[in-house]
């Protein structure tokens, strides 16, 4: 298909498609499946991410350690359970609270004292965080990666469309759409996620309105937080969990926040899966340079609409 | 204003007296020292299981080793972690070599610290002996005076694993790999001999990921859409348990034929456990269940004493690097580096699995090879290689003449 | 800019600073020599930084990827074509310049946050770009082994070269700061509504800014391959241009030197912590926790405080 035949001998010794490769539909209708299911963990990351920066106005750049702190408190919960169903269950619940947990802590004890400051200092307290949560997490599990499976009914795989599609990887095609509903009534129906949607257009008004400002800022910082680790333990069974995975998620979740829409949780949502679905293609087509494919749709969607795809919150 | 200068003279003194300081501290002092091993190495993320399993073997080895002692000394070593990281790497063989001025490196995993590594060696004339990088570069057309290998390499593995493939029936091969040295030179050199030995197989495809990518599936699906006969997976490792894993989760390897390096080793057939994918062909030049020879069985009984789990190759290569070392310092007759060299060239030491040589023309142990395929047996709770075929070195290794022209470019 | 440098006593501070670090090498053990280089050149890294964020109140968030795109153009043409030297030394700030001119007028359509942030994009599309150039770039691995001319080889001639590079690179600076062009940058820098409204381009200033910025950025980078011979994707890398921040946080981004004493200090305790523990990151983190909460003005800027001088700050320090 896409033959780049014309460059091979600058590139030196990437692979190319034979012309003669056709792509079935099944192929492209598998391959979709398999971004749409990765884009559902990082809509949920990202939309963590989003109201964080919707409401606090500030990038948190620990947000991919929570989502590693998350990723290895599923792995030890689910290790302590056997790997039975139970355990799955247990670390779905558990670990994004022990996450909230620990950004609950953070907040309460440091964060909050910065909220008069300027934005710098508040952006750097959070890449501070992540230096720590960074070694925290080498501390308390060590630096061998660790790995788990999926629950019993979920392991396997589930021939889709002439391809092997994992179980797992349609449960999260299902988890990604009941967490968007879940976030849907929560920003428009719940008080909270009102006043945190108030809090971000106008954080006087709110406070003159007699709430307190703090309070709601430490809501959207856990509640964005719990979501980091939900994806984190959602992930866990799919890839090694390791130390690296912080930094490795937070530039794409930054890249997905940037286009969408500063603060906004749907444009989080349509990056997640630009970006997903993107980069299964381009994992189809351009092996090799599979991650041209996202990153050339981030710089043409900045080119055209630098401050994003929907409208930022502020 | 007085308070000025009364800074700048502060300022001043304190600079110089710190100056004088660090130089009497720094400099080594002129009684004699043990020999100093300085061995960089990754600690953290997957590759951790082998550079820990390799620090055990050598230490093992040590433990025997330092009971006489070398010339009157002890060996000592340093480790240094390397995240799998060349900038990381290289400053950590800069600093053990500057500051710590050890008489030797040892390591590594990775194939990309380890030639910048010895890179840097060839300048600063210290021998560095690589024992789990696999690129053949390192003692081919990269190779030098100061770099020794003794783990096996991709020019050895490939032309095993070629043989292996070559008497099955597949024509279509895809190619998938870590996008580093060590990938794309077990993919060439793979290929290179099976097409030999085969002719009629036909590349339909290749993909490269970045090193320790995390989520392998949509590379797998894609691979298994195009529907290959036979998968050649280069991975190193930091994708090793990834690659497993999303093998394991799609179900490839009970739809499609697959051959990878060390996929029969049990460094990383063991952290996998019941997850490791069954019915993948592998290569491997140790397995601490084969062959079972009582040397074999002492020395994986004094390492399960020692650190609780049967060792996996590179504890081995470790272990017979702490030899090589302390036989040709042995041998030489004093703590010098040239001599060093000169006595490990053709140097022969005893193996759990036999006699071993470091040859001289390109300074790569000769190691044996077996092809294995996984399998799950009751014995152990975790897979292991079953159907093993033992390859020799002599067999697998490049000859001295196509060293020499490599190097000659 | 501090406004009393021009103070002789700071300056004589400086120049006795000067002559000690002249006389050093042949006396300190090659090890301590190559730490003061690395000083030297992350010291210019975090100068050049300085220029847009203390300076000019730009949230320059990905700096490093000017830094390595510079490394990287001298490294290869270094590496790949028979180039003479010179011809490669000035490709780096070039390349680094031409790149920070192009993302820098994209990045000063917008402001504060959506800079910064779409600065992060597109300087991460540059390092997954030489992260994944495997045949080109060397991908992960990075390019080793980079050729020097061999006056320039050892350990002690690359010191006084980078020295010297280092001193003429922050002289320039320094004048850059005293010209006009300086004073109009500060102004943008605290009210860029009322600084349009007086007839200035705060967009042509600020791309300019970038661009000087970057190409010191970009020399600082080909300090880093005379001094370590090779080229690594990390110097693109978002963390890196984190850690710059906090360099010129910890020495005082109020201040002149300030950046330079921060990088310094970063440096060696990276250096010597990292031979105690394996947890340095985690030290890194309390050490900026501590600088946010308790000494925002910095090392330097405290020391100015105390010392009764006046920093260039305009009423909020943090």
């Amino acid at each position: 298909m896409i033959g780049a035949g014309h460059l091979a001998p600058f590139f030196g010794e990437i692979g190319i498609m034979d012309s003669g490769q056709i792509f079935s539909l099944s192929a492209l209708g598998a391959q979709f499946l398999v971004g749409l299911s990765r884009a559902m963990i990082l809509f949920i990351v990202c939309s963590g991410l989003s109201f964080i920066l919707g409401v606090l106005r500030v990038p948190n750049v620990a947000h991919g350690s929570l989502y590693m702190i998350g990723a290895f408190a599923a792995f030890s919960i689910s290790t302590i359970f056997g790997g039975s169903t139970a355990g799955f269950w247990l670390a779905l619940i558990l670990a994004p609270l022990i996450v909230a947990a620990v950004s609950l802590v953070s907040e309460r004890a440091l964060f909050c004292h910065l909220y008069e400051r300027e934005h710098l200092m508040l952006l750097l307290f959070t890449f501070a965080l992540m230096l720590i949560f960074g070694d925290l997490v080498k501390l308390t599990w060590g630096a061998e990666y660790r790995s788990i499976m999926a629950p019993p009914f979920l392991r396997g795989s589930i021939p889709i469309l002439g391809s092997s599609f994992p179980r797992y990887n349609l449960f999260l095609l299902i988890v990604g759409p009941v967490v968007a509903i879940v976030l849907w009534l929560f920003t428009n129906k719940t008080k909270i996620g009102k006043i945190s949607r108030a809090a971000a257009v106008d954080r006087e008004m709110v406070g003159a309105v007699g709430i307190n400002v703090s309070w709601v800022f430490a809501a959207a910082f856990v509640i964005g937080c719990f979501l980091a680790g939900l994806g984190g333990a959602l992930v866990a069974p799919t890839v090694s969990v390791t130390l690296g995975m912080d930094h490795d998620i937070i530039i794409e979740a930054f890249l997905i926040v940037t286009i969408g829409g500063l603060g906004n949780m749907w444009g989080a949502l349509v990056g997640s899966l630009i970006f997903g679905i993107t980069q299964a293609f381009g994992v189809l087509f351009w092996p090799q340079f599979a991650i041209v494919f996202p990153y050339a749709a981030v710089v043409i969607i900045l080119i055209l609409r630098p401050k994003g795809l929907l409208r930022a919150v502020w | 204003m007085k308070k000025k200068s009364i800074w700048t003279i502060i300022i001043v003194v304190v600079v110089v007296i710190a100056a004088v300081v660090v130089y009497y501290a720094t400099r080594p002092p002129k009684i004699a020292r043990p020999i100093k091993v300085g061995i960089i190495d990754c600690y953290s993320g997957p590759p951790a299981v082998f550079g820990n399993d390799a620090l055990n073997g050598f230490k093992l080895a040590l433990n025997e080793i330092n009971k006489e002692g070398v010339l009157g000394q002890k060996i000592e070593f340093a480790t240094r972690d390397t995240k799998f990281k060349v900038d990381i790497g290289l400053s950590m063989a800069k600093e053990l070599v500057m500051r710590e001025n050890v008489d030797i490196l040892a390591g590594t995993i990775s194939s990309g610290v380890a030639l910048a590594v010895s890179d840097y060696v060839k300048t600063e004339k210290v021998p560095f002996f690589v024992w789990i990088s696999k690129t053949e570069q390192l003692t081919k057309e990269k190779g030098h005076r100061y770099v020794f290998s003794t783990g096996e390499n991709t020019y050895m593995a490939g032309k095993a694993g070629a043989v292996a493939l070559a008497k099955k029936p597949y024509i279509k091969y895809w190619i998938a790999g870590d996008d580093y040295s060590y990938g794309h030179d077990i993919g060439n050199a793979a290929w290179r001999n099976l097409k030999q030995l085969k002719p009629e197989v036909e590349k339909i495809g290749e993909s490269w990921w970045k090193v320790g990518e995390p989520d392998l599936i949509p590379y797998i699906t894609s691979i298994v859409s195009a529907n290959p006969d036979a998968v050649i997976f280069c991975t190193g490792g930091s994708s090793m348990a990834n690659v497993l894993k999303a093998i394991k989760a799609t179900g490839m390897a009970e739809k499609v034929p697959i051959w990878i390096h060390t996929a029969t080793d049990h460094a990383v057939l063991k952290p996998l456990g019941a997850e490791a994918p069954e019915g993948v062909m592998g290569t491997m030049d140790y397995h601490f269940y084969y062959p079972d020879t009582p040397e074999n069985k002492a020395f994986v009984k004094a390492f399960q004493d020692a650190y609780g789990v049967p060792p996996g190759f590179p504890a081995f290569h470790a272990y017979i690097t702490a030899h090589f070392i302390a036989e040709a310092y042995k041998k030489a007759g004093s703590v010098d580096t040239e001599k060093f060299i000169d006595a490990v060239e053709g140097l022969e030491i005893d193996s759990p699995v036999g006699k071993i040589s470091m040859r001289a023309c390109d300074h790569q142990a000769t190691l044996p090879m077996y092809l294995g395929v996984t399998k799950k047996v009751p014995e152990y709770d975790f897979v292991i290689s079953t159907d093993i075929v033992p390859m020799t070195g002599a067999e697998i290794m490049p000859t001295c003449e196509e060293v020499k022209e490599a190097r000659g470019k | 800019m501090v406004r009393d440098t021009t103070n002789l006593k700071s300056a004589g501070v400086i120049a006795a600073i000067f002559i000690v670090l002249l006389i050093l090498p042949p006396i300190l053990p090659r090890f301590y020599t190559y730490i003061l280089t690395l000083m030297f050149v992350t010291g210019l890294l975090a100068m050049s930084l300085n220029m847009v964020v203390g300076h000019g109140g730009m949230f320059q968030f990905h700096h490093a990827a000017f830094y390595g795109v510079g490394a990287y153009a001298f490294g290869l043409i270094l590496k790949k074509t028979s180039l003479p030297f010179w011809m490669a030394f000035a490709a780096g700030p070039l390349a680094a310049a031409a790149c920070g001119l192009f993302i820098g007028w994209f990045c000063v359509r917008l402001t504060r946050l959506y800079f910064g942030m779409l600065q992060i994009s597109l300087g991460s599309l540059l390092w997954a770009i030489v992260f994944r150039w495997y045949g080109f770039t060397g991908g992960g691995d990075g390019i080793y082994g980079i050729p020097m001319p061999s006056v320039l080889s050892s350990a002690k001639s690359s010191y006084y070269f980078i020295l010297i590079i280092l001193a003429i690179s922050l002289v320039l600076i320094y004048l850059i700061f005293k010209a006009p062009f300086g004073a109009t940058l500060l102004a943008i820098r605290d009210n860029p509504e009322r600084s349009e409204a007086i007839g200035i381009n705060v967009r042509r200033h600020q791309v300019a800014a970038i661009v000087i910025a970057t190409f010191f950025a970009g020399v600082a980078g080909n300090l880093f391959v005379v001094l370590e011979r090779s080229v690594f994707p990390d110097l693109l890398f978002w963390v890196l241009s984190l850690e710059i921040f906090i360099m010129c946080l910890l020495g005082g981004w109020f201040t002149f030197m300030g950046p330079l004493l921060g990088a310094a200090i970063t440096v060696g305790l990276r250096t010597f912590v990292g031979i105690y523990t394996e947890y340095w990151t985690l030290i890194l983190g309390i050490i900026l926790i501590l600088l946010i909460f308790f000494l925002p003005e910095g090392v330097m800027g405290y020391v100015m405080e105390k010392s009764g001088a006046q920093s260039y700050e305009s009423g909020d320090s943090g």
